[in-house]
């Protein structure tokens, strides 16, 4: 091992290891720009040069490995001389333009400069400009201040996976941009703004509105997704004013997707609700806490009388911390009632029984990146859990397959092989699958099915290779189906089920046993009660909502606002009001993103505390206290709590130990084919990435468009062109701008769940028909 | 988008490389396309980096790194005079204001009948007959003004190589 010498300390470190992490381990500080753990070393910034005892020159610390006897110094003459010429330099085009830059107080170009900069420039010409390039909604651009560290391109390259940004020209010309004008796609794109080191890139929606030493710092946990990655809320006062990334190298290493980054934007939104409402004769009134309570304690207990506590069911989202999801199903369940469930996005629970305890990834996230095989099963994690993507495409990266079976090809930022199955036919392709596996010697027979016929060698030749179930598996209208077939190939390759939850707290809500067959802990429950699809379809008197928007939220949007519609009481407890105006009689104020504290489960069973950032807005409570009283109103045992820890140790004494590993309670039941949908033309539906919770659909610099896609020979075939068409399914219509899309199998139209504009259209998916839309219809919505 | 030729071409340069190292193709690869197309316009730079299987972006990058890479469209003769510090020394700046006044057009202009755009680029290594400028693919050294002259006279004949 190389011992050297850095500034007089020795040290002994691996062979290969550069100056700049040797002299980090020692704690000695060598200034950079381009350097960065995480990305490759570019050495173009030559601010890290370190003055090495025979050499000649001096060298770059970050792209220096060490030799055996080297000694470093960080601070001789030669190293100081070296410093200040390359921070004159750097200093040369770079405006002095501190005071109206966002990245003031935050930059490193400032502080490297008040450390080790010569306080004079020799320069007295002009400075050149670089003019500012619109990248889109996220990312401002101010290029002049740019020093070409080119830490955003390699991000691009080699985190993001699409590299958009680029360093175009020469010499004095050489600017960082996009050469064509457009907005960059990547969902990881936010962390270009923490990664430059100077103000060319900031964060657009946070722009010009605080300063860095201004803000409050509060460790958060990410609510949008089943990675669970860490945040730091920034607040000042009781606004929250940006999210940025906490490094935690197991979860999120030091990056967030721009989901969660962006989301709180959403909290300015004008429906917000900070007091009670109350409908009184059609119309909403602001009223007090006590009135609210009253009217909503009230109507349960007329409920019950009336038509009993079969009757009420509950409906709460996956981003409920553990206490909320705890008191939940126990308010429910202490009413009498059984029907109480989470998966607002599902619709075929025939499976239930045989579910796992939870739904998870069984495995460390640093794991899964080292998985040399990976069959993914109806899933888009670049969409669903971001940055559980990017341990997947590590995986792909250090050499490891992944098979992707799904209805629709994707744009995947890594290179897997996509096995896709014609429109509404995909439970045959995991059937073809198992075949296979099942008789190698019969796969040199068959023909025209050779991809799947690889991803069957390619498993059996795995050792436990990994069956990933996507979140889109669950939410297939066959979803049980898919599961048999899906444990099936498992059985047969010899691999182990591993599952992507869909929500924050997907985990959580199992083991808090907000699913209608099992209570707290996993113990089935003695009342089977109604899964979220079948709620609507029974269209009970009375329905309870917690932080859910079910006619956006649910695989039956329009199912869902016509049992609510048609209900005698709906509560519903969350933040905003425009959807839930529509159906609700009671509003009541729960505490948003960043006023909350409670506890996540993330898809690995981590558990992860979080704590409120900023004063609640208004009359908001957190939901916790808002489920106590109602409960403790209504007579519920055991439901006198006076602090969120209290709730906490319930139920973790209800609860237990839970396992990280966990395995299906028994064999995926051969269920019955559901009815096959031989339409036409098959509406296939999914929530976008922005638009997969009311916070997220409420972020103005997210804000996504409804198109519909089509496979452009299906357009042809179908007479449409690029332009606004109607979709029509047994429920309603939707006029929706068309986009020609050849990732759409035939026999499919691709429309969003997510959208007022496609809620009436109903089940993500089932058969729809579609048309040039009637002209008047269509100039009104390009008028919009 | 190219030519059968220019196609061809650009599959035999890339099956030069390594199956992971397309990016080594590249710079051949624009040079041919921009031979075939006689200016690299953003779709034919898309399309080169779609053959392949690159980031646009690369693509921009490389073509905007060279001088001898033509983003817009150029005239016929492309006269490329050499600015650097020999030709310089030996009358560059001189070289190249008298073209300006001959064509009529400023440095990095085409004339309007689409025959000359005027360029001037760094050293083309032929500092031993400074100054020099290019012109197509040929060298014209030890340039005074009346050698302008009788060059650009015969590029104005029709000649593409007036030695």
């Amino acid at each position: 091992m190389p011992i050297i010498e850095i500034d007089g300390k020795p040290i002994d470190v691996a062979p290969g290891t550069t100056i700049m992490e040797a002299a980090q381990a020692l704690g000695i500080y060598i200034p950079f720009f381009c350097y960065h753990p995480k990305l490759s070393v570019a050495a173009n910034c030559r601010m890290c040069l370190v003055d090495v005892e025979k050499a000649p020159k001096p060298l770059p610390a970050c792209a220096t490995p060490v030799a055996d006897g080297m000694k470093v110094s960080t601070a001789s003459r030669k190293a100081k001389m070296a410093q200040q010429g390359v921070l004159e330099f750097l200093l040369i085009n770079h405006p002095l333009d501190c005071p109206i830059c966002d990245q003031g107080g935050e930059c490193p170009l400032q502080d490297i400069t008040m450390g080790f900069a010569n306080p004079h420039s020799q320069y007295t010409e002009e400075k050149r400009v670089v003019e500012d390039k619109d990248i889109g909604p996220l990312i401002a651009t101010e290029m002049t201040r740019c020093i070409q560290c080119t830490r955003c391109v390699r991000f691009g390259q080699e985190i993001g996976g699409i590299m958009e940004l680029g360093a175009t020209g020469r010499g004095e010309r050489m600017a960082i941009g996009t050469y064509v004008a457009q907005a960059v796609r990547s969902e990881l794109s936010g962390n270009m703004i923490d990664l430059c080191p100077v103000g060319a890139l900031t964060s657009k929606p946070f722009r010009f509105t605080a300063r860095n030493w201004e803000l409050k710092h509060t460790p958060g946990i990410c609510p949008h997704c089943s990675t669970g990655c860490h945040i730091d809320i920034q607040s000042r006062g009781r606004e929250v004013m940006r999210v940025l990334p906490r490094p935690a190298e197991a979860v999120n290493e030091e990056w967030i997707c721009d989901k969660g980054r962006f989301a709180y934007a959403g909290l300015a939104a004008d429906d917000r609700v900070t007091q009670p409402l109350l409908r009184v004769d059609g119309e909403w009134r602001e009223v007090s806490w006590a009135e609210a309570l009253d009217a909503t304690v009230g109507g349960i207990e007329h409920l019950l009388r009336e038509h009993g506590a079969q009757q009420l069911g509950g409906l709460i989202s996956a981003r409920a911390s553990v206490e909320e999801l705890f008191l939940f199903q126990g308010l429910l369940r202490g009413i009498g009632s059984p029907h109480v469930d989470h998966r607002l996005t599902q619709q075929d629970f025939r499976a239930d029984a045989a579910m796992p305890l939870y739904p998870a990834l069984n495995m460390a996230l640093e794991d899964l990146e080292r998985e040399p095989v990976i069959l993914l099963c109806h899933g888009f994690p670049r969409n669903e859990q971001p940055l559980t993507n990017h341990r997947l495409r590590k995986a792909v990266l250090a050499g490891g397959q992944i098979f992707v079976l799904a209805e629709q090809q994707r744009d995947f930022n890594y290179p897997v092989t996509q096995i896709v199955a014609g429109a509404g036919a995909d439970v045959a392709l995991y059937e073809r699958l198992c075949r296979y596996l099942e008789q190698p010697e019969a796969i040199a027979e068959l023909q025209g099915d050779t991809v799947l016929v690889r991803a069957a060698q390619a498993l059996r030749a795995a050792d436990n290779p990994v069956i990933l179930v996507g979140s889109g598996a669950l939410r297939h209208p066959r979803a049980a189906e898919l599961l048999y077939w899906i444990g099936q190939v498992a059985a047969l390759a010899g691999g182990r089920l591993s599952w992507l939850g869909e929500g924050a707290n997907s985990a959580g809500a199992w083991i808090a046993g907000c699913i209608p067959h099992r209570l707290p802990g996993g113990a089935a429950s003695p009342q089977q009660g109604l899964p979220a699809g079948a709620m609507w379809a029974s269209g009970l008197k009375g329905y309870v909502l917690m932080d859910c928007e079910p006619t956006l939220d649910c695989w039956d949007g329009a199912a869902a606002e016509h049992a609510l519609c048609a209900a005698e009481l709906v509560i519903s407890i969350g933040c905003f009001s425009r959807e839930a105006q529509r159906y609700a009689h009671v509003i009541l104020p729960a505490v948003a993103f960043g006023e909350g504290a409670g506890r996540y489960i993330n898809n690995e069973g981590r558990e992860q505390p979080f704590r409120a950032a900023v004063r609640a807005a208004g009359e908001a409570r957190p939901g916790w206290k808002i489920l106590r009283v109602l409960g403790h109103s209504l007579g519920v045992e055991d439901f006198a709590f006076m602090e969120l820890e209290e709730v906490t140790r319930a139920w973790q004494r209800a609860v237990g130990e839970f396992p990280l590993d966990v395995t299906p309670l028994a064999p995926f039941p051969h269920c019955a084919s559901g009815a096959h949908t031989a339409a036409p033309l098959l509406r296939m539906g999914e929530w976008p990435l922005y638009r997969s919770d009311p916070l997220v659909r409420r972020s103005a610099p997210l804000a996504q468009q409804a198109v519909a896609r089509l496979h452009p020979e299906q357009a042809a075939a179908l007479q449409l062109h690029p332009g606004v068409v109607e979709i029509t399914t047994a429920t309603g219509k939707a006029l929706l701008p068309l986009v020609l899309d050849r990732k759409i199998p035939m026999g499919a139209v691709w429309v969003p769940m997510g959208f007022p504009e496609t809620r009436d259209l109903g089940p993500a998916m089932g058969p729809c028909a579609i048309a040039s839309a009637p002209t008047v219809a269509a100039a009104a919505l390009a008028a919009v | 988008m190219l030519s059968e030729q220019a196609l061809t071409e650009i599959a035999r340069e890339r099956a030069k490389y390594p199956e992971d190292r397309a990016q080594s193709a590249l710079l051949a690869a624009l040079r041919i396309a921009q031979e075939d197309q006689g200016f690299l316009a953003t779709e034919v730079m898309d399309y080169v980096a779609h053959l392949l299987g690159i980031e646009p972006i690369r693509a921009y990058e490389v073509a905007t790194f060279y001088s001898m890479y033509d983003l817009q469209p150029v005239g016929r003769h492309k006269i490329c005079v050499c600015g650097s510090v020999s030709c310089f020394l030996r009358g560059s700046d001189q070289i190249l204001a008298h073209l300006e006044e001959q064509l009529g057009i400023k440095v990095g202009e085409t004339t309007p009948d689409g025959l000359f755009t005027l360029r001037e680029v760094e050293c083309l290594g032929a500092c031993l007959g400074a100054p020099m400028m290019q012109v197509g693919d040929r060298y014209y050294e030890n340039l005074t003004k009346d050698r302008v002259d009788s060059i650009l006279a015969a590029l104005r004949e029709g000649g593409d190589d007036v030695g």
